[in-house]
């Protein structure tokens, strides 16, 4: 399967999920469509602590503050807790499920995803995967003892949600109200003239 | 319990008294209402009926358009069938290798930084959980939703101790603020309306709380919660898995306070049954992809969260692995596969009685079918003695079970230990004694023949009309009441045993000359056919003979024994599945028949399925034997006359009706034929196909009419609300003929027809092939 059709299904299943999924083609569209997006409309982004340094993602940061966003580290829960935005990255992207890995042994990079009231994930295009049987290769890797060993590992699949009153779908629960996974073809910063 | 190996040396009889002996847990559940006034209370809740009924047919379509979506898009491998054989597998594999699974997790997981500890009983865990508490001066404690948890009453535990233990599940929390139990494995409060919820949550927060607007109510509790969550000293989780290889914890929600739970907290304790193991993280990604389909008929949870030990310093994970009646289960060869269960509680969703009764009423602290199963070794055998009764046998769980547990004959399994145990109802004890007894029973069926005219005029049914006089009377009041939804079916003057002429003359049908190809047949009526509806049997025999073949009416045939069985007395059914192979064998050595055929899916399922499994747990070896040759010959009418009749074309050319007068024709599959028997398209066919009838499908025509044997009269309420469903759906497609291939459900249909006086004509689907003969 081509990397679009790929693409195609991951935002097909992932919008069935209450999510939503977009294409960029490198990092400097990746960071329009967060600084556009109304979560963003008080200009305030958290981000994991030492993202900068995250590869190949750090690099849009310098990208976000051009677009004149306020980004700020996560440190503790409250100070976290119901921020409209905030952004992470994923080690994989799922299309069978349109379900994105996040894997952080830091407790301030997953209060991020947890505690914000609108998540963006950024995923490379290379690691959008047809099928969860991937996901098993990799969690195998993931949890190998050493050093690298990862203890916390979640499959995100769409917003927090609950249908226990009535089966009534009510999206938002006591995790994000919007997951937004932005799929990047090149994580490069791209054109970087173009972003100024 | 006994292991099967114990087993060894010991007589039927002595079996069928050891296997009564359950397994005996403490139970210890405080402040649970008796089984009677749970039933009670479930039957008078209007809204949860609502619910349920509302549920369950948006859960079927969706779960089934799910599964078959993606076998067409994955193909054959991703389909339900193959993903259940292969969880299944992977259930058996941690079942069997148990020990040297624990190990691997253990040290996998205590490498990791974890602590594991094995809790023999409720009473070990609860106070090895308490104990830290008290250690670490932990008073806050916050849960996302565990079973296990439910099923040790841990909160009341630590409670008790001066331990606050907030449910941050939205469902959990609020069954918590009314001081309630969840009624679902999986959606808690599936019996509440919002109105209720708003009052609980108006009451908890001293707020006044929207009665309507759900939104807002969820809202709630992301702002009650957040409090909790920060200052809590201790999270507690379940879980859905355990991975052996690398010592993992899975888990999967939705509301994401699955992930604070297990990650705000200093301390995170994981809360989980021996059963949770799997052997690999591949094993884990064939359970999500059965979860969540199965439990709510979503593709997959919000999150699923893989913990592998303490995730920073300073933070600690422990382990707690509850055995609590799990290993009475594992040493148990029936009961071990009952191990299997991830809890996605299909088996409730599909359940017609747990959807009348709710799970208050239909389980104990774990409920649908599997609890009925598990309840025994959890909280002992009394627990789940009423319980079990509601089951109506209908095989629907099994068909959706995500690891394919026996559940309906498991169900049987406890019924027979509660019959044991607690000894079934005189009136029981005696219809099964005479049942046991051809001679006696042919008498006794003769002399009600010729006694009811007082209760049925002569009519063929006995009907509330002419008993309503009766009504205030002890004993017969009863027996007046049961006729006012479902007239009761009058005892034929002449049985069809009467009316089989020179067909019951065995060596007769050897002896006479025999044309090429022809077949012969031995009739295997069943005795609601031979005592109740002859102009059943009569129109099998005439299909069959006017197809050319022979057909030989055994008169020793009697009950095969499903009554007694489907009743947990296994003593009085084995003496009838005794007399029943023997009788058959004999009746194919006489006559040379080719094949055994019965018109009663209900005694093809008895012949075919249980008397297997009845003498394999007696381990009777040649009887078992005898009855795997026996039935190699057996088959259902409905298959017989597709597979030998048309096709070898055998059955002479029907009668076309008459354009524009033919009769609509409407459907109900009986649950033997369609769960047990796999029957689906057969009997579509043969009135679509071979009768060239117009069929209209009628909503749910696989759901269960309420007969449910014996159930019936145990439970009449719940009898009465599913016959009338059924023949409403009947009803709305605006067909005149109701047709099935079982006789008890057409007794309970046809009664039902009777005593509401709709306009449906309520055939065996035989009847209705005969009225086309030419």
């Amino acid at each position: 399967m081509n990397s679009s059709a790929l693409f195609a299904q991951f935002q097909r299943r992932l919008s069935a999920a209450g999510g939503v999924a977009q294409w960029a083609e490198d990092l400097a569209q990746a960071a329009g469509i967060i600084a556009t997006h109304p979560a963003l409309a008080e200009q305030r982004l958290i981000i994991p602590p030492a993202f900068a340094s995250c590869q190949p993602w750090g690099a849009i940061l310098p990208l976000l503050r051009r677009h004149g966003l306020h980004l700020e580290e996560a440190a503790t829960p409250e100070q976290v807790a119901d921020a409209p935005a905030g952004l992470s990255s994923a080690v994989l992207a799922i299309a069978e499920t349109g379900s994105v890995v996040l894997a952080d042994n830091s407790l301030a990079a997953r209060i991020v995803g947890m505690l914000t009231l609108t998540h963006f994930v950024l995923v490379s295009a290379e690691q959008l995967v047809p099928l969860l049987d991937e996901a098993a290769t990799l969690l195998q890797t993931l949890t190998r003892p050493g050093p690298q060993q990862q203890h916390y590992i979640s499959l995100v699949t769409g917003p927090s949600r609950t249908a226990d009153i009535e089966r009534t779908l009510t999206i938002g629960v006591q995790g994000p109200r919007a997951l937004h996974v932005i799929v990047v073809a090149t994580p490069s910063t791209g054109d970087l003239s173009s972003a100024s | 319990m006994m292991s099967h190996q114990e087993h060894a040396h010991q007589t039927p009889a002595q079996l069928l008294a050891a296997q009564t002996s359950a397994a005996e847990a403490v139970p210890l559940i405080h402040n649970m209402p008796p089984f009677r006034e749970r039933l009670q209370r479930g039957l008078g809740d209007e809204n949860m009926h609502r619910a349920l009924e509302r549920f369950a047919p948006s859960w079927r379509q969706s779960r089934q358009t799910l599964f078959a979506a993606a076998e067409a898009e994955y193909g054959p491998d991703y389909s339900f069938a193959h993903l259940r054989q292969r969880l299944r597998a992977a259930k058996d594999e941690a079942i069997a290798r148990q020990e040297e699974l624990v190990a691997q997790f253990k040290e996998r997981a205590e490498a990791a930084g974890a602590v594991v500890y094995e809790a023999r009983t409720a009473e070990d865990a609860n106070r090895y959980i308490y104990e830290l508490c008290r250690r670490k001066g932990i008073t806050l404690v916050v849960k996302s939703k565990t079973m296990v948890s439910e099923e040790i009453e841990l909160n009341h535990y630590l409670e008790e101790r001066g331990i606050k233990a907030v449910e941050t599940d939205l469902g959990e929390w609020v069954a918590q603020l009314d001081h309630e139990r969840p009624s679902h494995m999986v959606m808690p409060i599936i019996h509440k309306t919002r109105q209720q919820v708003g009052e609980v949550l108006s009451r908890a927060t001293g707020r006044e709380i929207s009665r309507e607007d759900v939104a807002e109510q969820v809202a709630v509790i992301r702002r009650e919660h957040r409090q909790a969550f920060l200052t809590a000293g201790m999270g507690i989780s379940g879980a859905n898995a355990l991975i052996a290889e690398s010592g993992t914890v899975m888990l999967n929600t939705n509301e994401g306070n699955g992930r604070m739970v297990t990650s705000l907290p200093p301390v995170h304790v994981v809360l989980a049954g021996y059963d949770k193991l799997l052997p690999t993280f591949a094993d884990a990604i064939t359970q999500i992809r059965l979860l969540a389909r199965s439990a709510t008929g979503q593709p997959m949870t919000s999150y699923t969260t893989f913990i592998t030990g303490p995730d920073r310093p300073g933070k600690e994970v422990h382990i707690v692995l509850l055995d609590n009646g799990r290993s009475a289960m594992r040493a148990d060869p029936r009961f071990k596969e009952a191990l299997r269960c991830i809890r996605c509680a299909a088996c409730a969703n599909i359940c017609p009685p747990y959807q009348q009764v709710g799970g208050h009423a239909f389980g104990y602290i774990y409920s649908g079918a599997i609890g009925l199963v598990v309840t025994p070794f959890h909280h002992g055998l009394e627990a789940a003695a009423g319980p079990q009764s509601l089951c109506v046998s209908c095989n629907a769980c099994e068909t959706v079970c995500p690891v394919e547990i026996p559940l309906p004959s498991l169900i049987l399994d406890v019924r027979s230990r509660v019959a044991t145990r607690e000894g079934l109802p005189w009136l029981k004890r005696l219809i099964f004694a005479a049942f046991a007894r051809p001679r006696l029973f042919d008498l006794l069926a003769r002399l009600a023949a010729l006694g009811q005219w007082p209760a049925t005029l002569g009519t063929p049914y006995v009907r509330y009309r002419y008993l309503r006089f009766l009504e205030r009377l002890p004993g017969l009041g009863a027996l007046a009441r049961l006729t006012r939804w479902r007239s009761l079916p009058a005892f034929a003057l002449r049985p069809l045993r009467d009316r089989v002429g020179v067909r019951a003359d065995l060596a007769a049908a050897r002896q006479r000359p025999h044309r090429a190809g022809e077949l012969t047949v031995c009739y295997f009526a069943g005795c609601m056919t031979d005592r109740l509806y002859p102009e059943m049997g009569e129109a099998v025999i005439q299909i069959l003979e006017r197809s050319g073949l022979r057909v030989v009416f055994p008169r020793a045939q009697h009950c095969c024994g499903l009554p007694a069985l489907n009743s947990g007395d296994r003593a009085h059914g084995l003496t009838m599945a005794k007399q029943t192979v023997r009788m058959l064998e004999h009746a194919l050595d006489e006559s040379g028949a080719d094949y055994i055929v019965s018109a009663s899916t209900s005694c093809v399922v008895t012949l075919v399925q249980d008397y297997l499994r009845l003498f394999e747990d007696l381990q009777m070896q040649s009887w078992l034997n005898r009855t795997r040759a026996l039935a190699e010959r057996i088959m259902d009418f409905t298959t017989f006359l597709l597979r030998v009749l048309v096709a070898e074309q055998r059955l002479p050319a029907l009668r076309r009706p008459a354009p524009g007068s033919a009769p609509v024709v409407t459907y109900h599959d009986s649950c033997q034929s369609c769960n047990c028997l796999g029957l689906r398209a057969e009997a579509r066919q043969v009135i679509s196909e071979v009768l060239g009838l117009e069929l209209r499908e009628m909503t749910d025509s696989d759901v269960c009419c309420g007969f449910g044997g014996s159930t019936s009269i145990e439970h009449p309420e719940i009898a009465e609300r599913l016959l009338a469903r059924k023949l409403s759906h009947a009803e709305e497609t605006g067909a005149r003929l109701l047709v099935s291939d079982n006789p008890g459900c057409l007794m309970h249909l046809r009664g039902g027809v009777d005593a509401s006086g709709k306009p449906l004509r309520v055939l065996h689907l035989a009847q209705l092939v005969a009225e086309y003969l030419p």
